[in-house]
């Protein structure tokens, strides 16, 4: 277990807030934030809609909004920090080459009027990711064919030629993935990639990403709602609540034993354990103005009377274990 | 045993197609193709399956809207099909329809009132009792009444999945197809959305036809499950029998691809290949076996029929007897 403190991570999130000036004010959507990606893990990044999960991956690439600015903290990928690098580095180093990123959406992803092999294609030349010595467009179609291979992708050759509409969903994805892993990126991050698709596909995807991690030596930042698609996937856990780092861990310690009562009561909302069917009452509070004390404590069952009062800080409970409760931290009342 | 409220015999629906004057004519797809089924009253009736299926053709054809091309549909024991959808729609006006996604299915130009009170208009309701009605359907869903004023745009997801609820029950209908009612949402307001379904399902003594590809949910939600592929149901029982003792190798796939929060991970069990195929281009024989693990010589050329394996327990595949358990 102490191993994990001692290497090198390869992306470190310290501190990192994020704020939105929008017509009513200024949105924090983003809250102190810390995460560590160790070399090789796959880190399931899990909360509600509209908790900033969405918005840190996107903030690592930096593909915000224009209204958006980080206000606190940095965001340390293989020892450069990519929250103050220039938008013409971020592009010529980082996005692509170094980090990839699978969309969400595989019906809105791609290009309707261009092949599949034209847009693949235009991201290698794009990039000027070299297929090998000489690049010329023979090699990287072989590049691309081979991707398609490790993908899985039926009829690697036949596809370049094929338009979006003539694929079915899973197999969309499949591009997108040999998309993302074009440039041999190291880290792979990846926004709710398979919500859009069915159980069995689903399932097919999940265990793809996890052979090509193996394989290529990846390191993947999933974002998922769902806790199933953690405890099938994932290595370790990062939960979010309302712009917070909730609670950190193994996907073990994390799904079979959380501590922060907002981790206890999302993973009593998935349907396995629903003996009782019970939701969590009340809503996400707005980010404008969010409830003072510790985020949860409107919705929380396990409050006291110190939850509206103290922020709780997140506190490290063991090597790569961390929550954010003041009942684990050990400020005296 | 009581007769069913809501059966469909051998029930087929042809989509698209066309003859044509002059060359060759195209041919539809069957997106149903023999389906029989039989809902209880008072029961909630789980119809899953793989997005193309035809689960929500289904839907669609017990409602009405779509003209089945064979087969009959029979309502509280009256036969309700051969007709046109037009008059297939008041014959049916006891069966209603929720929207996959309320979000999209309310306009987004018309407050939840006016949503509202043009249902009871269609329905032929005097224009003095409507807003006695809509209140106490709004009271029922849990939507305060200054919420009539507001826009869809205006709700949160949870509270459009009960106004799409509420302005079908404001028609007391007995049947309610809800068409993957919880898709979109997170996990802690689905957990919301389906007690609030079981409690208005038990309130107004409803009878629910729930469409969803989401086996957890339809575990908790239902009482008896028909599994689909390509058009035809291949397995049908109770909740209990099809999860713990499902026959067919298509409903053991799919059972073990859902993501389950169990210590033991699915890494181990075998990724179910391959892709549901056309609907156009079905082959002779069992429409599986392309993709069965199990599949024999003999599963080209007989097509398989639902046969009983226990009491309300039926599978269409010739070799269930020889499938070991999952």
């Amino acid at each position: 277990m102490n191993a994990r403190a001692d290497i090198e991570p390869l992306m470190a999130i310290n501190d990192l807030s994020l704020s939105i000036d929008g017509t009513e004010g200024e949105v924090k959507v983003l809250d102190h934030i810390n995460l560590r990606l160790l070399p090789g893990d796959i880190m399931g990044l899990v909360g509600e809609s509209g908790c900033g999960k969405s918005t840190l991956v996107k903030a690592v690439l930096r593909i915000l909004p224009k209204a958006a600015r980080i206000t606190t903290g940095d965001i340390v990928f293989e020892g450069r920090n990519l929250a103050a690098m220039s938008s013409r580095t971020l592009s010529s180093d980082i996005r692509a080459r170094k980090i990839g990123f699978i969309p969400q959406d595989p019906y809105l992803a791609l290009n309707p009027v261009f092949t599949i092999g034209a847009q693949l294609l235009e991201i290698m030349k794009w990039h000027g990711a070299r297929p090998g010595p000489g690049s010329n467009r023979a090699l990287a179609r072989a590049r691309v064919v081979d991707l398609f291979r490790k993908v899985r992708l039926p009829d690697p050759e036949a596809m370049l030629s094929r338009y979006p509409h003539q694929l079915s969903g899973g197999q969309r994805q499949r591009v997108l993935i040999a998309a993302a892993l074009l440039c041999e990126p190291s880290l792979v991050v990846a926004d709710e990639p398979t919500t859009a698709l069915d159980v069995t596909t689903q399932q097919q995807i999940l265990c793809l990403l996890r052979d090509l991690a193996e394989e290529m030596a990846l390191s993947i930042l999933f974002v998922t709602h769902d806790f199933g698609v953690v405890s099938e996937l994932c290595k370790s856990v990062t939960v979010m609540y309302a712009g917070q780092t909730v609670e950190t861990g193994t996907m073990a310690e994390v799904v079979f034993s959380p501590l922060h009562p907002y981790t206890k009561r999302l993973i009593d909302c998935h349907p396995d354990r629903l003996a009782t069917l019970e939701g969590i009452p009340g809503i996400v509070p707005s980010l404008i103005d969010p409830p003072g004390g510790c985020r949860f404590h409107p919705r929380c069952s396990e409050g006291t009377g110190g939850c509206p009062r103290r922020a709780p800080i997140l506190v490290t409970q063991s090597p790569g274990r961390a929550v954010n409760c003041i009942h684990f931290d050990d400020v005296p009342a | 045993m009581t007769a069913p409220l809501l059966e469909a015999r051998g029930l087929r629906t042809v989509l698209g197609g066309r003859r044509r004057r002059f060359g060759a004519s195209v041919p539809g797809v069957s997106a149903v193709d023999g389906v029989d089924l039989a809902i209880m009253r008072g029961e909630t009736f789980g119809l899953v399956g793989e997005s193309g299926c035809g689960k929500t053709t289904l839907g669609r054809t017990i409602l009405g809207l779509q003209r089945e091309t064979e087969g009959e549909v029979l309502l509280d024991g009256r036969t309700v099909s051969g007709v046109p959808p037009r008059v297939a729609r008041r014959l049916r006006d006891s069966v209603q329809y929720v929207h996959q996604d309320p979000g999209a299915a309310l306009d987004p130009w018309w407050s939840i009132g006016n949503t509202l009170r043009e249902a009871l208009a269609i329905a032929g309701v005097p224009a003095a009792e409507r807003e006695a009605l809509i209140d106490q359907v709004l009271d029922a869903v849990g939507i305060p009444l200054s919420m009539k004023r507001r826009y869809p745009h205006e709700l949160s997801g949870g509270q459009l999945r009960r106004i799409g609820l509420a302005r079908i029950l404001i028609l007391r209908p007995d049947v309610v197809i809800l068409d993957e009612p919880t898709s979109g949402l997170d996990l802690s307001v689905q957990a919301t959305v389906l007690n609030f379904f079981a409690e208005t399902r038990a309130r107004f003594g409803l009878t629910y036809l729930f469409i969803s590809h989401d086996l957890a949910v339809v575990r908790l939600t239902c009482e008896r499950v028909a599994i689909m592929y390509l058009g035809r149901v291949v397995e049908v029982g109770t909740v209990a029998a099809i999860f713990d003792n499902a026959r067919h190798p298509y409903a053991q796939a799919l059972l073990a691809a859902a993501p389950s929060l169990s210590m033991e991970r699915a890494q181990d069990a075998p990724v179910f290949e391959g892709e549901l195929p056309s609907p156009s281009e079905i082959h002779k024989g069992c429409r599986f076996r392309t993709r069965c693990p199990f599949a024999a010589p003999a599963c080209a050329h007989t097509d398989p029929q639902l046969e009983p394996v226990a009491e309300g327990h039926h599978v269409a595949c010739i070799r269930w007897r020889e499938i070991p358990d999952i």
